[in-house]
């Protein structure tokens, strides 16, 4: 199936760029990897099994794209994150607490938190999309929970272990 | 609310721009000239070698300007760089591979043991720019760049973590890759991921 470049974008541009802002925490940065994400797309003659294949490898590129751009030495006008938090609106003071703590995660963890929380992956997804092993999977949302846990305390349960 | 509840609130916060759409609808129009913006992002992940060729001075950043090479993947190019050290910035100017000559402007700052930031010297920025480079593709693949030197280390990472050997010179270092986790290079031996990695 090749779905348009517009449906597409219309459906998961903010999942990609959510992804790409965890790793780059960026925002033009991310927005420049969501717009080279749907030019790949446009420009590759791949065919995909389903709508799942399709979200898959659309992330897989964008995070592996979001990580290239991580390494490039020189970035043009970057905002700091607190700058740019200062632009969003958030519905809680505990949202906008989490945001904050999330982004101070490690990269390494970030994303994995990201993939499970916010695109409801399971661990086996997260290890294929991301071409790590899933006890590496496993080890990192440990990490990222406990460091979430120890600074959001009562604003983050200790309930989701089993989920995995 | 669930965890998973509280974080898909805390991040439906993070919208991608009305911009994206309409560039995603123009794609097919505007598809040449973002390539050439792509190229000139792409500059970032090659080398540059100074090669102290004529400096002069140039009145646009206040900085001075250089002729340097330019190793764009493994081809190398002429390009004109110019350094303010008052602020870390730069700008660069050299053809692509079509010939267009490609612009960029930027800048870089160094992160000191006390977590403040300070402009780049033009010695440390030198020290950047020639340094090794990663590309990890979006179907699996991972290449390392060295000026001329391009190879691929798909299949050489075992556990998760590639060494590799590198000629500088008379020099030879010793380089450790784990994979979407940067690198590092010593002189002496194969660093441990845990010296310098903020994984696992």
């Amino acid at each position: 199936m090749r779905p348009s470049v517009q449906t597409l974008a219309e459906q998961y541009q903010n999942n990609l760029y959510a992804a790409a802002f965890h790793i780059c925490r960026d925002a033009e940065e991310a927005e420049d990897i969501v717009w080279d994400t749907f030019f790949q797309y446009h420009t590759s003659k791949k065919e995909f099994e389903d709508e799942q294949h399709i979200r898959a490898w659309l992330l897989r590129v964008a995070i592996n794209k979001a990580k290239n751009a991580n390494k490039k030495f020189w970035r043009i006008h970057r905002v700091p994150l607190e700058e740019y938090m200062e632009i969003l609106v958030f519905e809680t003071p505990q949202s906008e607490r989490l945001f904050e703590t999330v982004m101070r995660l490690p990269e390494p963890y970030r994303i994995v938190i990201h993939l499970f929380y916010f695109e409801d992956y399971a661990v086996r997804d997260i290890a294929r999309i991301l071409r790590i092993s899933e006890s590496n999977v496993k080890t990192r949302l440990s990490r990222g929970r406990k460091r979430l846990k120890e600074v959001l305390k009562e604003e983050w349960e200790d309930d989701e272990s089993g989920e995995i | 609310m669930t965890n998973r509840e509280k974080y898909k609130q805390a991040f439906s916060a993070l919208q991608a721009s009305e911009r994206i759409s309409l560039e995603v609808e123009n794609m097919a129009i505007i598809s040449q000239k973002r390539r050439k913006n792509y190229i000139a992002a792409g500059l970032a992940a090659c080398m540059v070698l100074v090669t102290g060729a004529a400096t002069v001075y140039a009145a646009d950043l206040g900085g001075i300007q250089r002729t340097v090479q330019v190793w764009v993947h493994g081809d190398q190019t002429t390009a004109v760089m110019e350094f303010n050290e008052e602020d870390g910035s730069y700008y660069i100017k050299y053809p692509d591979d079509q010939g267009t000559e490609v612009e960029e402007r930027g800048g870089g700052v160094a992160i000191e043991e006390d977590g403040s930031e300070r402009p780049l010297t033009e010695e440390e920025l030198m020290e950047q720019i020639n340094a090794p480079d990663l590309e990890y593709g979006d179907d699996g693949t991972v290449k390392f760049y060295y000026m001329d030197q391009v190879m691929d280390i798909t299949d050489q990472f075992e556990d998760g973590v590639c060494y590799l050997q590198l000629k500088v010179g008379d020099t030879v270092q010793y380089v450790t890759i784990p994979y979407g986790q940067g690198y590092a290079m010593s002189p002496s031996r194969y660093l441990d991921p845990k010296e310098f990695s903020a994984g696992e």
